[in-house]
């Protein structure tokens, strides 16, 4: 007997909006985000994608992932089923929290990329101790 | 004067011929390989590599030692377990879009594929399994002899 499937595929979702220039189709990578008082940390889904082909930048707020697949690696093969298609990924988020850009530290792991955000001294919450008059 | 291809210049618009590629077989009827179903996690795609099958399946955040492979007569079976990474560090999730489990997966091979001289690679989250043809089941030039 197999055991109880607790996990299901999703669908890839493709990237609305923005009309790329280049040909091709672009995913959104699943995520998880995660904020705690000192920082926020996020997990993308970019299965496929090395450490060299994935790019993380923080501009104006804006936080940009994205990852890129190599074609290269299917050159001698020829589909006879497939149930997902491959493509690059691409996914933005506003950030409103004030990020320590020099700290940020991003890695790729298992086609995961994790990136952590530290957030700057003084965006984080201060305990500011009362003292008994 | 040489021709070059512009494709040569542009990787991306041979990302599109093979999205274009992978699209024309999508869950095509055609190749019913007794899959256990779509929507089952992990979704496999199967390549002919020219010397037999090559399977792949994205396995994003899966530690490679956490994934089993059993080939038993003509079915292969993936199973193994996508762990939530640890959570040490406290704080409350603004997205949580992964998921995360157990997933078992057969697959029905056809005749003439030899499982013993299977391979399999973990690279990136994508999991390739190559099986090559058997023996009997590549093609055999015969010598022509005179008399």
């Amino acid at each position: 007997m197999t055991p109880e499937q607790e996990i299901a595929t999703r669908e890839k979702q493709e990237v609305q909006g923005a009309e790329k220039t280049r040909p091709g189709r672009y995913f959104v990578p699943a995520v998880d985000i995660r904020e705690n008082e000192n920082e926020l940390k996020l997990w993308a889904d970019m299965p496929g994608v090395s450490e060299k082909d994935a790019e993380v930048s923080l501009n104006d707020g804006v936080l940009t992932i994205a990852g890129k697949v190599s074609p290269a690696a299917y050159d001698k093969l020829s589909p006879l089923y497939t149930e997902y298609n491959i493509g690059n990924y691409f996914r933005q988020f506003e950030l409103n929290e004030d990020i320590d850009e020099a700290r940020i530290k991003a890695r790729m792991r298992n086609g995961v990329l994790e990136v952590e955000l530290p957030k700057r001294e003084h965006a984080r919450p201060r305990r500011i101790e009362v003292s008994a008059g | 004067m040489a021709l070059i291809r512009w494709e040569q210049f542009d990787p991306v618009g041979s990302m599109l011929a093979l999205q274009e590629e992978l699209g024309r077989v999508l869950r095509n009827p055609a190749y019913n390989l007794g899959l256990s179903g779509y929507g089952a996690y992990p979704p496999i795609n199967i390549f002919d590599d020219g010397e037999g099958l090559a399977i792949m399946a994205e396995l994003p955040g899966v530690e490679p030692a956490s994934v089993n492979l059993v080939a038993q007569r003509n079915t292969l079976t993936l199973t193994g377990n996508r762990a939530r990474e640890e959570e040490k560090a406290p704080g409350a999730f603004h997205r949580r879009e992964r998921e995360f489990g157990e997933f078992s997966r057969s697959i029905q091979l056809s005749e003439g594929l030899d499982l013993e001289k299977a391979t399999a690679r973990f690279e990136s989250g994508v999991l390739t399994v190559k099986i090559p043809k058997s023996p009997e089941a590549k093609p055999r030039q015969i010598a022509v002899e005179t008399a």
